[in-house]
Order: structure tokens, then C-alpha cells, then sequence
């Protein structure tokens, strides 16, 4: 694992770089992928199909939301994708998806099955895959979506708002001494303690908002957390992607030997939705707010409740279909 | 005569052995003069309180779930036997007549919100894991009678049907939820995990276990001329169609009650009979004491690895069960002569 994602980090230094083959031709143009693959498509792409949620909002963070004709199923941000085709990803609809005949398709190894590429080669379909292992991955896609969709200027506005949203944020947390920062558990499920492990950004993220995550260091991706775990590792903050609905109580029923963890004993536990922290798109920023404001509600009083980042994020392209 | 007796009490050795692992060791480090200490205080009330962490892991988390363990493991195990037995057949096993598949049903469609609103109010996920297993053999048992007979290879193949049928609407149901989260622990559940025990949960599994196991023991001499065949056992006087309905009540409220709290853990209840066939023979009265102990000790050192085999972290216990339990069961079975009726 730790192999691939050198690799991927090779990838994105040679694509920061620049990724576009030196021999450019007015009919295709060739770029290389996250996943290392070739992909030739028609400049300057108008049917744009997303095979997942984070796509679509970078998209629209890209400035090129006009150029989408269908998102997957599951895209539910921003506002405009309401009126757009859906397509099943998980398995890809590849009907519906040729019916759209689409210029370029996206997707993401987070969500897709790498697998798929043979069948979209197949059917002449150009692929690209995004790979988000770190937060900057996710400022960078911005940018290489401005790219691939020719809207560089609109993108590179909005990754800049983004990138100095968050080193504002940054500078903000930096100077918080290790002591005084809450040791945070970010679970993905209540009753199954799903979580974040080694090499995810969400752990960025909850530093950057002034914490330290818990789990950082846990070999496997996608760990299950026993309860005992919880229980030794006492989390100040228990960051749970419940929905902003939940009811911190229900945690305590489902795990009732919880009640010595400080985390439930000082009623710190935090639901956001799913798609603020574990979505690697644009509103990860806003995510990571959330959680400052709850991990040092003094030190960010003066915050607005909701953030700049993201509304210039989308108002800096054109967001109208 | 005396092997049997050497038989029990390794295997009970080892079932103190494996439980005191599985307290001792779990998916976080404890010492165990810790460990000692909680056992001192809440038995014996000898020395301070132990630290809370330490207890909750200790008495709440671990202890249950080594508790769970064995009643599930042993539970599973005799009903193994009754259902080889009553279908004469080394490949039968507890879910053979669809009640797990039926209980996994039951338990995702209640879980994923299939169910009318009314009647998913009055169940909780264990009660309708046990309401699926209970309809789906329900209908076996209708379609395998025939009279006041009830034909074993009419049993066989409804079983088997209803599996699958019950299987393809669990995953009907689970490719359709829009919920993430939900398919995801409806998937733990449907690989088998002891994560959820708890003190609470545990009396309905013990007591039917146990009762389970005292109606196996009473029926040990009957089960033995069952092995010769139907019609021997008939001419013996025994009144086969009773026993073989009672052995099919008994597998269904047994098998229930702990696919219920646990999921479909497989693997134990098909193995562990013929491990002890290998090492302790085929008669009953000590197949079923000695079947209970041994799927005890298996499930319970299974759950100990699902749990320390990844730091902080635990596995469903159905994954690992073949895997631990296979090659044991292999060199066994080269081994010994094996004899089944």
C-alpha cells in the first residue's frame, strides 16, 4: 500500500510539473492519470460525466459545472446537480453512462473499481482517476481539473481562496502547544466502529482544525475499532460523521461501557455530515472549521458560523447549468 | 472406557485455559495482574477498585464476550450433531434448514427499514433475526410433511431451497439500501461477530442453550438408534417421528436464539461434532457433553484471534473460524478412522 501511494505522490510531482505530453495534436490531447494511465480526449471536454460525489463538487469548484451532463447517484452538492442525470458508479452503469455520450468521464479509486478501466477502454470512453491520499491532493485536483476542462483561470482562483483559506486556519492552530490539543477520534459508524487509518488525510484535517487524531497511526486503511481500543486511548473528542441530527446519547447505548471516556464524559462528541470530513472535495475546509470551533470554541469565537471558503469556492465559477 | 474420561477433562482444561486467555488478551494490551486484580474485586470483593478503564474491559467487554463465545460455539456444536443425526448426513449442520439464512433476512430487512413501520416498532434487530428463522423453517417443516410423517429428503431440499431463497432476499435487500452505513454493520452481522455481548444479551442465549443441551443429554439413548436408521429404530420402539419433530423444534429455538445475538457464525457447528467423532466416538451421551466443551473452546479461541490478530482493532469472528478450525480438522481427520453411524 505504502508502495502505491509513493507512487501516486511521484505521479502528482511529475503532474504538478505538468502532465501533458510534449506532443500535442488538434484532435486529442494526452494526459497522464493518478493511477499512471494514459488518457486521450478531445480538448477542451463539454460532456463531463462524475462517477463520485467529490468529483462533482470539484468540478463546480473547477468552474466547470456547466460542462457536467450526469453525476452518480449519490452526488447531492452543490444545489445545481438536482437537475442533472444521475448514473449509477457502484457497479458503473455503463449504458447509461455511453447513452451520455460523454467527452470525459471521472473518477476516483476512493470510490471506483480500478477494474472498470478496461471496460471504459472498451467502449472508448476516455477515464481519468483521481487519487485524494493527502489534503493538498485535494487543492491540486482543483487545478488539474481547471486543466483537463479548460477553465485554469475560474480554478485557479478557487483553489487559491481554498489553499489560503486553509493556511489561515493553519496559522491559526499552529501555535496550539501539543498539551493543549484534544486527542480526536473521527468514526465513520456508531454501532461498528469504522475509522480513518494510516495515510488518510482525514487526519490532516483534524489537525489543522487544532487536535490530533487518534487512529493516525493504525495500520490498515479502513480499520474496525474494538471497543476497548476506545476505551484505552480515552479520546477527548469523538468526531462521528452521523449527520448533524444525532443524538449524542445513542452512542452511550450502543457502547454503554463508554461512560468512563472523557470524550462522552465532557459531552464532547461532534456529529457533522459524512460529506464535510470523509468526502475529499471542496468542503472538507468548512468540515475542518466545524471541528475547530468545537475543539477550541475560545481561540475561534470570532469565526463566522459558516465559511467564506466555500461560498467563493462555488461563486467563483460560472455555477448556472 | 477410560479415554472418553481423559477426553472431557483435557477439553475442560482447556476451556478454563481458553477463557482466561480471552480475558487476559484482547485487541489492546492490559497486564494481567490488572486483570487479577478486577477478577479479586468483583468475585472474591478483595483489594481496591481496580482502575474503571481497566474494568470496563475486563468485565464489561471481554468477559461477556468470552461468555458469549462458548454458549455460541457449544450451542452450535450440539445442534450440529442433532442435525446430522437427524438427517443421517456428515454434512449436515445447524442452518441446514434455512434458519440462519432466514434470521439474516429478517435481520436486514428490519435493519435496512424494509419492513411496515408497525411491525418494525414491536421488533428489535435479535427478534427479528429469530422471527426470519423461525418463518423460513417453518415453511420447510410445512413442505417436508407428508402426513404424520416427516420425510428427511423433502427436509433436505426445501432447506436447502429456502436458503437460497432467504439468502437472495438478504442481498436483494442489501443492494438496494441507500444507506452506507447501515449495509456495513448489516454486513458484520451477516459474517458472524461476537462484538455486540454484553451482560444484557447474554440470559435468552444461556438459558435456551442449556436447555438445548439438557434435552440432547436426556435424549442421548434415542439419537444412538436414530444413527442405525429410521426403521431400526422404529422396530426398537422408538417413536422416530416424535423425536425427529422435537429434534427440528429444538434446532429451530436454539439455532434462533443464538443467530439472534450473533449472526450466521459458520463453521463450528459442522466441524466440531466430527472432531470429537474422531477423538471421543459416536455415541451421544458423550458426542453431545464433549461437542458442547469442544465448539466452546473453538469459538472462544477464534474470537480471541479475531480480536488480536489486527491492534485495536476486531474482525468479524465468522472469517476466521474455517481458518483456524480447518487444519486442525484435516490432520484429524488423516489421521484417525473415521466413523460417522
Amino acid at each position: 500500500m505504502t508502495h502505491r501511494c509513493f507512487g501516486l505522490l511521484l505521479l502528482f510531482a511529475v503532474m504538478a510539473g505538468g502532465c501533458e505530453d510534449p506532443s500535442p495534436s488538434d484532435t486529442s490531447r494526452s494526459v497522464t492519470d493518478d493511477l499512471g494511465r494514459t488518457v486521450s480526449f478531445t480538448p477542451s471536454p463539454q460532456r463531463v460525466i462524475s462517477l463520485a460525489p467529490n468529483l462533482t463538487e470539484l468540478v463546480y469548484a473547477a468552474g466547470a459545472g456547466s460542462q457536467l451532463v450526469a453525476v452518480t447517484s449519490s452526488g447531492d452538492y452543490p444545489p445545481p446537480v438536482d437537475t442533472l442525470p444521475r448514473v449509477s458508479a457502484l457497479p458503473v452503469d455503463f449504458e447509461a453512462v455511453t447513452a451520455q455520450e460523454p467527452d470525459l468521464v471521472l473518477a476516483t479509486d476512493q470510490i471506483n473499481a480500478p477494474g472498470d478501466t478496461d471496460t471504459f477502454e472498451a467502449l472508448d470512453l476516455p477515464l481519468y482517476f483521481f487519487s485524494f491520499t493527502s489534503l493538498d491532493d485535494i487543492l491540486t485536483s482543483i487545478e488539474t481539473l481547471g486543466h483537463l476542462l479548460d477553465t485554469e483561470p475560474a480554478a485557479g482562483d478557487s483553489a487559491a481562496a481554498l489553499r489560503s483559506s486553509l493556511d489561515a486556519l493553519r496559522a491559526r492552530t499552529d501555535s496550539i502547544p501539543d498539551a493543549q490539543r484534544p486527542r480526536v477520534l473521527v468514526l465513520v459508524g456508531d454501532d461498528t466502529l469504522y475509522s480513518f487509518g494510516r495515510g488518510s488525510y482525514v487526519h490532516t484535517l483534524v489537525e489543522v482544525a487544532g487536535g490530533t487524531s487518534i487512529t493516525a497511526d493504525i495500520v490498515s486503511q479502513a480499520p474496525t475499532l474494538s471497543d476497548e481500543y476506545v476505551l484505552q486511548e480515552k479520546p477527548d473528542v469523538i468526531l462521528g460523521l452521523w449527520g448533524p441530527d444525532y443524538d449524542p446519547d445513542r452512542l452511550l447505548d450502543l457502547h454503554p461501557t463508554w461512560d468512563v471516556v472523557p470524550a462522552l464524559q465532557n459531552d464532547r462528541v461532534l456529529s457533522v455530515p459524512a460529506s464535510l470530513i470523509a468526502r475529499p472535495g471542496p468542503r472538507v475546509l468548512e468540515g475542518a472549521r466545524l471541528l475547530a470551533q468545537h475543539l477550541h470554541p475560545k481561540r475561534f469565537s470570532s469565526l463566522p458560523p459558516s465559511t467564506d471558503a466555500v461560498r467563493t469556492a462555488s461563486t467563483s465559477g460560472p455555477l448556472t447549468p | 472406557m477410560r479415554r472418553p474420561w481423559l477426553v472431557g477433562l483435557g477439553l475442560a482444561t482447556m476451556l478454563a485455559a481458553t477463557v482466561g486467555a480471552a480475558v487476559t488478551v484482547g485487541s489492546t494490551t492490559t497486564a494481567w495482574t490488572d486483570v487479577y486484580r478486577v477478577f479479586a474485586h468483583r468475585l472474591l470483593g478483595l483489594g481496591a477498585a481496580p482502575d474503571p478503564t481497566v474494568d470496563r474491559i475486563v468485565w464489561h467487554l471481554r468477559l461477556p464476550r468470552a461468555v458469549l463465545a462458548c454458549v455460541v460455539g457449544g450451542g452450535l456444536s450440539i445442534i450440529g450433531v442433532a442435525m446430522q443425526t437427524l438427517v443421517r448426513n456428515p454434512l449436515a449442520e445447524p442452518y441446514l434448514l434455512g434458519i440462519s439464512s432466514g434470521a439474516s433476512a429478517g435481520a436486514s430487512l428490519f435493519y435496512l427499514g424494509f419492513l411496515p413501520p408497525l411491525l418494525s416498532k414491536a421488533l428489535t434487530m435479535p427478534a427479528a433475526a429469530f422471527v426470519g428463522g423461525l418463518a423460513s423453517i417453518t415453511i420447510v417443516y410445512l413442505v417436508a410433511r407428508d402426513g404424520p410423517r416427516v420425510s428427511v429428503a423433502r427436509l433436505l431440499l426445501a432447506g436447502v431451497a429456502m436458503s437460497a431463497l432467504m439468502a437472495s432476499i438478504t442481498s436483494f435487500v442489501t443492494f438496494s439500501s441507500p444507506e452506507p452505513d447501515k449495509l456495513r454493520a448489516v454486513l458484520f452481522w451477516l459474517l458472524g461477530s461476537l462484538s455486540g455481548a454484553r451482560w444484557g444479551l447474554l440470559p435468552i442465549p444461556a438459558v435456551v442453550t442449556a436447555l438445548g443441551l439438557a434435552a440432547m443429554l436426556i435424549l442421548a439413548r434415542p439419537l444412538d438408534a436414530m444413527l442405525v436408521g429410521e426403521e431400526p429404530a422404529q422396530s426398537l420402539g422408538m417413536p422416530v417421528e416424535a423425536l425427529k419433530r422435537g429434534l427440528i423444534v429444538l434446532a429451530t429455538l436454539v439455532t434462533g436464539a443464538l443467530v439472534a445475538v450473533s449472526g450466521a457464525i459458520g463453521f463450528v457447528g459442522l466441524i466440531v461434532p466430527h472432531a470429537v467423532r474422531l477423538l471421543a466416538g459416536v455415541p451421544h451421551r458423550r458426542l453431545v457433553p464433549l461437542s458442547f466443551v469442544g465448539g466452546a473452546i473453538f469459538l472462544c479461541g477464534a474470537d480471541l484471534a479475531a480480536r488480536t490478530v489486527l491492534p485495536g482493532q476486531e474482525l468479524p469472528v465468522g472469517i476466521l473460524t474455517a481458518l483456524c478450525g480447518v487444519p486442525f480438522f484435516l490432520v484429524l481427520l488423516r489421521q484417525r478412522a473415521y466413523q460417522f453411524g
